[in-house]
């Protein structure tokens, strides 16, 4: 038998005081945990619970305990936040205090939890359970607090990388301004890829422009043109005068000639009267007021000379093959009346007489020229001779994962956040890095954000494809056969669309207008087109087109652009339809929007002709899907059974038929100002 | 004597000390006030905000009013005061939402909304719009009417 070994007084002391230090630790762990933020959060919940609920109803509710999170392994998360965020999916709980309320809206029923966390959207900690650590609020410890809700549409972004996500009207808007202002010339963005952005080209501008103009533009173009998609580029007066140089020693092409016109008989009273019927105002606005597809007019008389202004009008393909614009029917003496008015009405002074070129002082034109490369001016306007100078700024790739703390942001006191960089190089690029070579665009602030908010959702982070929503754009229609030379005439595609591809200030795409309008209809509508829904203030062009051309449209139109679903319909209506639709038209209170024989509303268009003007199984088909064929229309579903959409599509097709064939509305007169 | 001498240096002591500790306080919260910086600013949030709020409306009305402007005010007017452009065209003409007693109730106005005012047995005049816009569209528009509705006019 062996001594029981005791050990020595030294060591029994260390066992004694390690003994206590555990004991200490062990119950600070279990006090701690114990006091834990989230249990609090969980018994106050449950004291919650028992007020909102019925008796019933807390029978049937899930026991709370303990921590809860969500798992997504594929998104690299784990989310914690429903373990005080309890009562996030039960509606049970919309007055309660926050932490428990509902998550407001639908939001959970489109995103589920299980499938996208809290943090996808929301951003923050979600590993933690306390309000601290889960970054709830700006702080200096984490990377992603969580984000306010006026700029989580940034990350819906990171997704839905279409150009029009649905319900974030700040990130299409961001989205939108990337496209129109010409980012993409400069920069890579992603989801942007295969973009281009051109100005006019400028191979005969000096032809075209009366020099004096040109000095202002370059040093502001939105002191000519209010929105205006070239940017101010912060020139010096040396940069202005050699570019001013170069520029007008462009003259690669004479305007058509015009020596044969007699421009002391111009009629500027039939050149006005013109210009409202030719429906200028759909594209180009005066004093703010009217489309932007094209340039506003309001001081065009400054800006551009005689001969050329008469030439572009009579051909703008020639000068300008990229141009929207399409070219009327007009005789030489309409053009010069139009032209004389033109000049005359909108310009801001007595221009005087137009210069005789300046002698061309060839070293300014070459540092003219050295300048147009240097600053990028090649990346928008192409010239021959020149090359392009490419993408000069760097890629936006990425750029919302690069480290707020290596970011300038040109004054103190700033939250140093990728957010507010953005924001602040967009509004004044030259504030925060000088020299910038980008220019200034004079973005609104809302604008800035707006745009900033759209570039944040750029991470590089890689998604699994299951999450990501694109939409391809379209692949580009070219009209073709007897259709295609007149639609490149009259520019047809500038404002219609077929297949998603083309313009879309017309809400009438062509994909199945020989199916939903009358042929004869089509043809008269071509010669004379009026307005279909007279709010509307973009008005289709009064093209003069010949008879014979509308035909040829009309014709195509009627045999090209057919939908097989429309066309099937049958068209054989019983009277009894055709009065129990006259009935429904009351009781819908369809006469609340639409005129019918010069009574109603003004919101959609006047069906006095329906029958005239539409064909039936068109009818019938947008009553019982209107948000199908026009996602957004102002015609609501009203969930028509097939029967009532039959009795409905009887009476209208039934609109017009015996009267005489009138237009609609008169064309649009001259524009009042 | 003495002892007085000695108290009244006690009294000298702890005078001159409360003294010198209130010029420390003073010099200690002058410098601690110049430690404490403003918050940092956040200039894109500010311009979010500048433009959502203008109205003093939450996110959520704010998306409202831009369904809205879309949907609703050719007939109610943006503000929903009933003056749309088509107003006049309309018999029973749309009330004013910032007068109207009705207005008051959501789960009503949602119902109009989604139905269509023949639903709550008024005239067909205001549209039904939960066949076309989302769910989430309609609460938006909800929680837009409900705004102008508790507005001062
Ligand atoms: C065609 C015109 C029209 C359009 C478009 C329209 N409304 Fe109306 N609305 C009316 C009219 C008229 C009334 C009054 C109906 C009545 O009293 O019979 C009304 C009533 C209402 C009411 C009830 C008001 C009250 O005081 O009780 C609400 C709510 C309403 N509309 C909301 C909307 C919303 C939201 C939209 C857009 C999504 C909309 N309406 C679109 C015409 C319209």
């Amino acid at each position: 038998m062996r001594e029981p070994q005791i050990a020595p007084p030294k060591l029994n002391v260390t066992f004694a005081v390690l003994g206590i230090a555990f004991l200490a630790i062990f119950s600070w762990v279990f006090f701690h945990e114990e006091g834990a933020e989230w249990r609090s959060a969980q018994s106050r919940f449950r004291q919650i619970e028992v007020r909102v609920k019925n008796p019933h109803q807390l029978a049937q509710a899930a026991e709370v305990g303990g921590l809860r999170q969500i798992w997504l392994p594929e998104l690299n998360r784990v989310d914690r936040c429903t373990t005080c965020h309890l009562g996030i999916d039960d509606p049970a709980f919309v007055n309660a205090p926050a932490p428990f309320t509902t998550h407001p809206g639908t939001w959970l029923t489109t995103h589920p939890p299980e499938r996208f966390g809290c943090t996808t959207c929301h951003d923050g900690q979600g590993e933690a359970t306390d309000v601290e650590h889960a970054a709830h609020r700006p702080t200096e410890l984490f990377d992603r607090p969580m984000r306010p809700l006026e700029t989580i549409e940034a990350n819906c972004g990171t997704c839905h990388r279409s150009l029009d996500p649905p319900e974030a009207p700040r990130l299409a808007e961001g989205r939108r301004l990337i496209v129109a202002s010409g980012c993409v010339s400069c920069h890579d963005i992603p989801g942007f890829e295969g973009m281009t952005f051109s100005g006019p080209a400028l191979d005969s501008i000096g032809n075209k422009i009366r020099p004096a103009w040109l000095g202002g533009w370059l040093h502001d173009p939105k002191s000519y043109l209010p929105n205006s998609k070239m940017a101010d580029f912060r020139l010096t007066p040396n940069e202005i005068a050699s570019l001013q140089a170069f520029l007008l020693s462009l003259r690669a092409q004479l305007p058509l000639d015009s020596t044969g016109v007699r421009w002391n008989r111009a009629n500027t009273d039939a050149g006005r009267a013109l210009f409202g019927e030719l429906r200028c105002v759909t594209c180009h606005a005066i004093e703010g007021r009217g489309g932007t597809m094209g340039p506003e007019l309001t001081r065009i008389g400054d800006k551009v000379k005689r001969d050329w202004l008469f030439s572009f009008l009579k051909d703008p393909h020639r000068a300008q093959p990229a141009t929207a614009m399409l070219q009327y029917r007009l005789t030489d003496d309409q053009l010069r009346d139009l032209t004389a008015f033109l000049l005359e009405e909108y310009r801001t002074g007595d221009a005087g007489p137009e210069p005789p070129p300046a002698p061309a002082d060839p070293l300014a034109i070459a540092a003219g020229r050295e300048t147009f490369i240097r600053r990028g001016c090649a990346s928008c306007h192409h010239l021959a001779g020149i090359p392009d100078s490419g993408h000069l700024g760097p890629s936006l790739a990425g750029v919302a994962d690069r480290d707020p703390e290596q970011l300038t942001y040109g004054a103190p006191g700033v939250r140093r956040t990728i957010e507010n960089y953005l924001f602040l190089k967009l509004e004044k690029p030259d504030a925060l890095v000088q020299p910038s070579l980008m220019p200034t665009f004079h973005f609104t602030p809302i604008q800035a954000a707006d745009i900033a908010l759209a570039l944040t959702g750029l991470r590089k982070t890689e998604l699994p494809a299951s999450y990501v929503i694109t939409h391809d754009p379209p692949p580009a229609y070219t009209p073709a056969g007897p259709f295609g030379e007149l639609a490149t005439r009259y520019r047809c595609m500038s404002c219609h669309s077929v297949n998603g591809s083309g313009g879309t200030l017309s809400t009438v795409p062509f994909d199945r207008i020989g199916s939903q309008l009358q042929r004869d209809y089509i043809a008269t509508y071509l010669m004379n087109p009026g307005a279909v829904r007279v709010s509307v203030e973009a008005r289709m062009p009064v093209f003069h087109m010949l008879k014979d051309e509308a035909q040829t449209i009309a014709t195509y139109f009627d045999s090209v652009f057919r939908d097989a679903a429309i066309d099937t319909y049958d068209t054989q209506f019983s009277p009894a339809d055709e009065r129990r639709g006259g009935e429904l038209y009351a009781q819908f209170g369809c006469a609340g929007c639409h005129q019918l024989n010069t009574k109603g509303g003004y919101v959609g268009p006047d069906l006095t002709d329906t029958g005239r003007r539409l064909k039936p199984g068109w009818i019938a088909a947008w009553l019982a899907s209107p948000e199908k064929y026009k996602p957004g229309t102002l015609q609501p579903d009203y969930g028509l059974s097939a029967a009532d959409v039959r009795a409905l599509t009887a009476y209208l097709s039934g609109l017009g038929r015996a009267t005489r064939t009138t237009p609609v509305t008169k064309p649009g007169g001259p524009v009042s100002r | 004597m003495k002892n007085t001498h000695g108290f009244g240096g006690f009294v000298g002591f702890v005078r001159f000390g409360g003294f010198g500790g209130f010029v420390g306080f003073v010099v200690l919260a002058a410098g601690c006030h110049r430690a404490v910086a403003p918050p940092p600013s956040d200039p894109m949030l500010d311009a979010i905000r500048a433009e959502e709020r203008t109205a003093g409306l939450s996110y959520a009305e704010g998306q409202g009013r831009q369904l809205f402007g879309q949907y609703c005010s050719t007939c109610h007017g943006d503000e929903g005061k009933g003056d749309g452009q088509n107003a006049s065209n309309l018999n029973p003409a749309p009330p004013d939402f910032t007068t109207s007693k009705t207005m008051k109730d959501a789960a009503y106005v949602r119902r109009v909304i989604a139905e269509g005012s023949a639903a709550v047995g008024r005239s067909p005049l205001s549209p039904p719009w939960g066949k076309s816009l989302r769910a989430q569209e309609i609460e938006y528009l909800v929680a837009y009417c409900h705004a102008l509705a508790s507005k001062k006019s």
